[in-house]
Formats: C-alpha cells, structure tokens, sequence
C-alpha cells in the first residue's frame, strides 16, 4: 500500500497546458478525492498517476521511489474507469479474472479471489453475463471487483459514480469506502461532484485550470475556502467586499465580525448555515423570497440592494416580507486570499 | 386496414422475391443450358433442352486449363488477401489511432488506386514489373492484386482501429496484460470483423480482377475471369460458358455464406465495448 508524492507535474497537449506544476502528496492507505470543473485536468492527472501519460514536467514517486518512467503494467495501481471499460467479449467472471490470469497467480488464488469480489459485491448472479447484460450500477460494480482482483496497492477512481442515479450513487460510495477501509489500499478518486468529494475523502485537492486550488480536509475545506473560486465551487458561499476596521466590516446588513487585522479592502466569506436567527442579531435585513427544502429552508435576504442566502432548519416558519434579524459567529467567516486587494 | 408493420413486411418479403428471382433465374438457365446435351442442340422453339447429360462438364474438365485457372485464381486471392490485411494494418492503425502531420494527405493519397481505371493501372504495372526484374507471372499478378486492393483493407481497417476504445486499452495494461494480451483483449475483438470483410473483399476483388490478369498473364498464365473471357470472346459457346460459369460461382458462393456466418459471430455492435 503505497504513499504517494508528485513533484511539481505539468502536462502540455499541443497549445493545452492541461496541468501546471501540481504537487501533492497522499498518505499511504488514505483516501483522497480530485476535485473541479470539467476541464481542469482531473483525469489527465489520474492518467499520469496510472502510468498511461508521460508528463511534460516534474516526477511521480510510491514509496520515495520514482515511477515516472514505469509502465503502467508495473505499477501497483488499477483504475477504475470513468466509463468502465470492460472487456465486452468477456463474462462478468472473466472479466474479473482478466487482472490475475495476466499476472499468472495461481488457478487456486484467481479462483478464491474472483469469487470472493463476487459475493462481496453482490455480483454472483451474474457471474456469467456479458456486460452488455448488465444495468449501469453492476457495471460499475464488475468494473470495482477487476480492479480489486489483482489486489492493488493503489486505486484510481474516475468519477466512477456519474452514471448512476441519485439512490444508487449513495449506496455505491459508501461501499467503495467500506471497501477501502476492509481491503486496505490507497484510493485517488477523481470527482465533479463536490457532496461526494467532502463525504468521501480525508483530503480533498481542489483543482482549477490545472493547478491545486485549495487542499485540506472535507471541513477545511467547506468552512474555509481560501479562494473565490473554492468559496464558490463547494456549495454556496456569501461574499462582502469592503475595508476592515475594528474586528468587522460594515455592510448593508450591519456589521460583519471578522478575526483579521484593519485593512482598507478586503472580501470576506461564510456560509449559509452558519447563521443563528435571533431577535437580538446585529445584523439584519428582508426577506426577498423562501425555498422550503424539508430538512432545511433557503432565505434570500435583502438590504441596500445587495442579497444573501441564509440556511436555517425547515422547521422554521417565516413569511416572504418579514424583516429578520440574525447573528454570524465571528470563526465562521473567513478572508479570501483573492479577494478586493488581497 | 393497412398498418405499417404489415406494409413494410409485404415490402420485405416483395424485395426477397425480386433478389431471388434476380438470382435464381441466371442461374437456372446457366444450370440448363451447361446441361445441353453436345449431340442434340437446344434451339428455337423448345422451351427446354430435348436431351440433358453431363457430357459438357466432362468435357470442359478434362479438355480445357479451367482447373489450371481455378487453382490460379484460389491460390491467388487468399495469398493477396492476407498479405493485403498484413501490409494493410500498420498504415490503418496510424490512421486511426496516430496523429501526424499530413496524415489527410496520406489518407486521400492510399485511396486513389480506387479512382484509377483498373486497365490503366494494369498497363503501366505490367512494364514496372517487367523493368523491375519480376518475371514470374504468378509472382506479378499476386504482388498487383496486393497493391490494386490495399486501399479497401487500409479504409476498412482504418474504421475498425478507431473503434478501438482507448480506455479497454488502458484496463488491459492496467491489469498487467503485455502487448499479445492487449491484443486479445482491446484489439482483435473489435477489429475481427474488419478482418473478415477486408479478407472478404479483397478475395472477391482477386477472384474477380481481369484486367491485370489479362495484360500481365495472356496467354500462357490463365485466372478464371481470363478464361472466362475466352469463352465469352470470339468463339462463344453458350453451353461451355455456361459451365464454366456455374464452375466459378460455387465455390464463391460458398465462400460467402462461410464469411457471413463469421461476420455474423463477431458482430460489432457486441464487441465495440462503448457504453
Ligand atoms: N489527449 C489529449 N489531447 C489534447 N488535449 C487533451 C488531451 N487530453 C486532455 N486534453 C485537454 O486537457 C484538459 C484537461 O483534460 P482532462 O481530461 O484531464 O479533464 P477532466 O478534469 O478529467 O475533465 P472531465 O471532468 O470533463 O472529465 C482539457 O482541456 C482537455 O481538452
Ligand atoms: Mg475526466
């Protein structure tokens, strides 16, 4: 179970940079997501880790050792595919049994191993099927157990729940994690979606035109975007630009409370659940519209033409019209390095 | 009250009869007329043949180089064929899977012996031959019938590497196949069909070809379509066509009901491995 370190990788197509000089590092065992746009070069750097592209620049080492130039058929690694990519003249078991009938591990051992994914993954039904035959969900599931069968030391995952549907998506991730945790091995998991990103990982690397944005983990994250971009991408984010003095900044809604030193401009940013609806706020402004989401209720409120977005529990009961007022805790807001003369 | 269903199947098994017809009624009066009996002729006004006997095929057989010829022409086609698709791959796999500058140059380029007239082509080959050294008859014809039919396997090859999907590749070599086990695996399951009909083709387009085989083999070094042609040419014989007509299609016909049923095992649509 490798650790592993790229070193400062770019990649060029043609006139693309697709990444530029991206560095990280991944903890043997640990469970890391990629996370950005489409675009961003999520792939191409999965596709660098498995060995399939030669970077332009920089280095790939498992271990401390340098595999930059290592076949993928070397490396201790299996992908999973962002469209599976079975071999469709190949059952299920077949399919399955590809991984260690090319590493010649024993009839014996191939045996044990593809049957044992099978039960585990609920796939023995199908044993013989092609995957033709098969609905997208048991796909993904014969592409995982491929994978798994040559008992990798590393896993990569390409967005491999996007062509799921919502409920089988759920179910999926929390068995790759379980999985993850049972087998023991690395996992790099490539996603768009950030709810999966933050459910999933002990790190997330936001990437953004082919460089890390932002890394950290899930909470770190979410509760503390450094950029505009990170603020925005995961989930929804209020902005405030404007100078700092005394520990605030002064906004149509009242004072913002903010732990950061006096300066003339600067953005600020929380998140819309970290408000506490009180009649005793500093802050306040109108109601504009509601969205009632069950568990939650979205509230756009206005004042001096500007608007933010609040989330408070559903059971709260507030008409469209009323003048609230709340309070933001002051650790909840964060200044944005990119921000109004950062 | 017609639906569309019961109108497209009318219209199907209509179109089924019109081929057979087309097919079968050459075919019936070729089988009468190579049965003509050489002592009692058919002619004006029986509708059929007063005597019938074997004696024409006999005859043929034994008098004539037609077993020279279709040895020839047999050993000919699959030889041209494999040796087509062997030459064939390594052009059609840049073409698909390769970028390159002038690649669609290269491409218009590999097609323009399709638009050339078979006979000027034949013309000019026969003297490259002949100033190149190559005297063996067999030797020029089958090297011609490679060049003359490359394009049609590079075109067809070139379709089946780009079905190729990359990411089965990826999983091959991921899983620690080497280059024979991608092969198996990511490769020749979707390029067997565009085997089977660039062989299919290029053997039909031998058996087939007159022009080559005319001005590089006459008289000596006979192919079917030549001494077809010599039965068809000044002294025409209808019933002697006639056999060796029936002659050359059976083992074509053959052929292809074999070829479809392979075609038919390695369907693409269930090896193409998208989606
Ligand atoms: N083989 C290639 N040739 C040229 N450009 C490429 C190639 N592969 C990727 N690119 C470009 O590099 C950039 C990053 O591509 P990549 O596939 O890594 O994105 P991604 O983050 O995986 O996106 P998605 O979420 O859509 O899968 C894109 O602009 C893409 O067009
Ligand atoms: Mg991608």
């Amino acid at each position: 179970m490798p650790g592993i370190d790229i070193e400062g990788v770019a990649m060029r197509f043609g006139q693309v940079d697709a990444l530029k000089d991206v560095s990280l590092r991944v903890p043997e065992g640990a469970f890391v997501t990629l996370l950005g746009p489409s675009g961003c070069g999520k792939t191409t750097l999965l596709n660098i880790i498995a060995g399939f592209l030669a970077p332009t620049r920089g280095r790939v080492l498992f271990d401390g050792q340098d595999v930059t130039g290592l076949r993928p058929e070397a490396r201790d690694t299996a992908m999973c595919f962002q469209s599976y990519a079975l071999f469709p003249h190949l059952s299920v078991q077949e399919n399955i049994a590809f991984g260690p009938r090319q590493k010649r591990l024993e009839r014996a051992e191939t045996a044990r191993r593809v049957t044992g994914l099978m039960e585990q993954l609920g796939l023995a039904p199908h044993a013989a099927k092609l995957p033709n035959a098969l609905s997208g969900g048991q796909q993904q599931r014969v592409a995982l157990a491929r994978a798994l069968a040559v008992a990798p030391g590393v896993v990569l995952f390409d967005e491999p729940l996007s062509n799921l549907d919502a409920k089988l998506r759920d179910q999926v991730r929390t068995e790759i994690r379980d999985l993850q945790r049972r087998v023991g091995f690395t996992a790099v998991y490539v996603t768009h979606d950030q709810a999966e990103a933050l459910a999933m990982s002990d790190t997330v690397f936001l990437l953004n035109g082919g460089v890390i944005e932002q890394s950290g983990g899930p909470r770190d994250i979410y509760f503390r975007p450094r950029t505009r971009f990170a603020a925005d991408f995961i989930g929804a984010a209020n902005l405030h630009d404007g100078p700092i003095s005394g520990g605030a900044m002064d906004t149509p809604f009242g004072p913002v409370p903010v732990d950061a030193p006096d300066a003339a401009h600067r953005t600020l940013c929380w998140r819309p659940e970290v408000v506490r609806l009180t009649e005793a706020g500093a802050l306040s402004g109108k109601v504009a519209h509601v969205a009632f989401q069950g568990g939650w209720l979205d509230l756009f409120v206005t004042a001096g033409g500007q608007t933010l977005r609040l989330q408070v529990s559903g059971t709260h009961d507030i008409p469209e019209g009323a003048t609230i007022r709340f309070d933001i805790p002051r650790e909840a807001v964060v200044v944005l390095k990119d921000g109004a003369n950062a | 009250m017609w639906t569309l269903p019961r109108l497209q199947t009318l219209l199907a098994s209509l179109l089924t009869a019109v081929f057979l017809l087309w097919l079968i009624v050459p075919f019936a009066m070729a089988l009468l007329w190579s049965l003509v009996d050489p002592g009692t002729p058919w002619s004006y006004p029986d509708i059929l043949p007063p005597a019938l006997s074997f004696e024409r095929w006999t005859l043929m057989w034994e008098t004539t180089t037609l077993s020279t010829a279709m040895f020839n022409s047999y050993t000919l086609a699959p030889v041209a064929a494999v040796t087509a698709i062997v030459l064939a791959a390594p052009t059609a796999y840049a073409f698909a899977r390769i970028d390159f500058p002038g690649k669609a140059a290269a491409q218009i380029v590999t097609l323009t012996p399709l638009v050339l007239p078979g006979f000027v082509t034949a013309v000019f080959f026969a003297s490259i031959l002949v100033s190149f050294g190559v005297y063996s008859r067999y030797g020029a014809i089958l090297l011609g019938h490679v060049v003359l039919f490359i394009p049609y396997a590079v075109r067809i090859l070139t379709v089946s590497f780009a079905q190729v999907n990359q990411e089965v590749i990826n999983a091959a070599r991921d899983l620690g196949a080497s280059g024979w086990g991608v092969f198996r695996a990511a490769f020749w399951p979707v390029l067997k069909p565009g085997v089977l009909a660039s062989f299919l083709i290029v053997f039909i387009l031998s058996i087939e070809e007159f022009a080559l085989a005319f001005i590089v083999g006459s008289p000596s070094f006979t192919t079917i379509p030549t001494i077809l042609f010599s039965y068809l040419g000044y002294d025409f014989i209808r019933p002697n066509a006639a056999v060796v007509a029936l002659i050359l299609v059976v083992p074509n016909v053959l052929l292809m009901l074999v070829l479809e049923r392979l075609l038919q095992s390695a369907n693409p649509a269930n090896v193409s491995g998208k989606g």
